[in-house]
């Protein structure tokens, strides 16, 4: 058995610099910025500026982002504030799990299928509709074709869900809200951003009084994190993201060499049609967990994609919907860290580990 | 003649894909027999198996599947 140690998971620690900012931000305990005190304006000025960072590298207008305290709200608030008209509103079948739930709440909703690699296949999509999208898929990395699906929905609305993609696929030429998770550029956890166009006819989707659009109960000190993980991300990017595509390309080429009978989502040949760095994979006769739980006794933490745990006996909605193998699955993501004889080792244990399995 | 029947209700994924790959090894082309299996994910994952392996599978009604050995693409 083969015994390193590797952090395959999606969540990667903060940076060392990140880290410290986090620190000190926190031991300043910055002032409520709305507030009238000299330290409520220092933290304006603050808040100010990180917004700005933010916005630039995010290609975005500053008074465009509304900061929102629980990420995980961001793509439903994005898209529930365009559908209170009785607007259609379509979505895909590998969509988040809260997208599908916003669904079922509306009156006219519809599911647009995926194919085989994942990618959107719309229908005739009315005008006056709300197009949720997400940029990529978080479970599989598989990246849409924004401008193309836009383009076939004319005079439509568009709530995209950046949060898996970041800043590594480019906004679509036409939005009204796009959200954004500062864990897609290794910053912290509990912060999310959402973009609302300047143009668009969004209304906050929560009862409220006054002109609020978010209810503004977010950590200064995450945001703080965020705009500076991300100047790091972007200081980084070009160098690092052709060295992990690469690194992805090998590992999925080894895996299929090495492997029989394994499922890997998405088209990664076409650098338009996948993240660089994450990859979704499925063996055929094993248990997801098992494998999970092998590996982790390596010293290799990878997450599970698939569901099929005591909480959920559900399959993964996202491997159904593109008619992919859903028991077996085991996410591995590369980070800037990770390295070529890491990726090895990674090959190596789940070729022996898949084969142990197999055979019980 | 009655279809060889394999109970899998109750298994959960992927036990019914490892019986159904049990129970192929000794049938010779294009036998069949009928997989009873209740798990949400025996469909999606069935069908999988079907493509990776060559194996056929026919959805006979909820929970019930039709599953026919082509041993001239592949033994698995």
């Amino acid at each position: 058995m083969v015994h390193v140690t590797g952090n395959f998971q999606s969540e990667s620690p903060l940076s060392d610099r990140v880290a410290e900012a986090l620190a000190e931000a926190f031991a300043q305990g910055w002032s409520d910025p709305r507030k009238l005190s000299q330290s409520s304006s220092r933290a304006r000025i603050l808040l100010d500026q990180c917004i700005q960072s933010v916005a630039h590298t995010l290609r975005v207008l500053p008074q465009e982002i509304e900061l929102i305290g629980e990420p995980n709200l961001g793509p439903t608030w994005g898209a529930a504030g365009l559908l209170i008209s009785s607007a259609p509103f379509y979505y895909s079948a590998v969509d988040r799990k809260e997208i599908h739930a916003l669904a079922r709440t509306h009156a006219t909703s519809h599911e647009m299928p995926v194919d085989q690699q994942g990618a959107i296949q719309p229908p005739e999509i009315p005008r006056g509709s709300v197009l949720s999208l997400q940029a990529a898929n978080g479970e599989t990395g598989v990246v849409q074709n924004l401008d193309a699906l836009i383009e076939s929905a004319p005079e439509s609305q568009i709530a995209c869900d950046f949060s898996a993609a970041g800043p590594l696929v480019a906004l679509p030429h036409r939005w009204d809200t796009a959200f954004f998770d500062p864990k897609a550029w290794q910053g912290p956890q509990g912060l999310g951003i959402l973009a609302i166009s300047e143009t668009t006819t969004w209304r906050n989707p929560l009862p409220h009084l006054g002109a609020l659009r978010t209810p503004s109960s977010f950590s200064i000190p995450l945001l703080v994190a965020s705009a500076i993980a991300l100047e790091e991300w972007t200081h980084n990017h070009d160098m690092e993201s052709a060295r992990i595509r690469n690194l992805t390309g090998e590992f999925r080429d080894r895996i299929r060499t090495r492997i029989e009978n394994c499922d890997i989502a998405g088209d990664f040949a076409n650098e338009n049609t996948s993240l660089p760095h994450i990859s979704s994979l499925s063996f055929l006769y094993v248990e997801g967990e098992e494998l999970l739980r092998s590996l982790d006794k390596n010293g290799l933490s990878v997450d599970s994609g698939s569901a099929c745990t005591a909480e959920d006996l559900a399959p993964s909605h996202v491997l159904s919907a593109m008619g992919l193998l859903t028991h077996g699955n085991v996410r591995v993501t590369f980070h800037r860290n990770t390295t070529h004889q890491q990726m090895l080792s990674l090959v190596e244990a789940l070729t022996e580990n898949v084969a142990d399995l197999r055979r019980n | 003649m009655t279809l060889k029947t394999i109970d899998c209700r109750g298994m959960r994924c992927p036990l019914p894909i490892i019986e159904t790959a049990k129970v192929i090894r000794v049938l010779l082309d294009g036998e069949k027999f009928l997989l009873l299996s209740d798990d949400p994910a025996t469909q999606t994952d069935l069908i999988a198996w079907a493509r990776m392996t060559g194996h056929h599978v026919e959805i006979r009604a909820a929970h019930e599947f039709i599953v026919t050995a082509n041993k001239g693409l592949s033994s698995s």
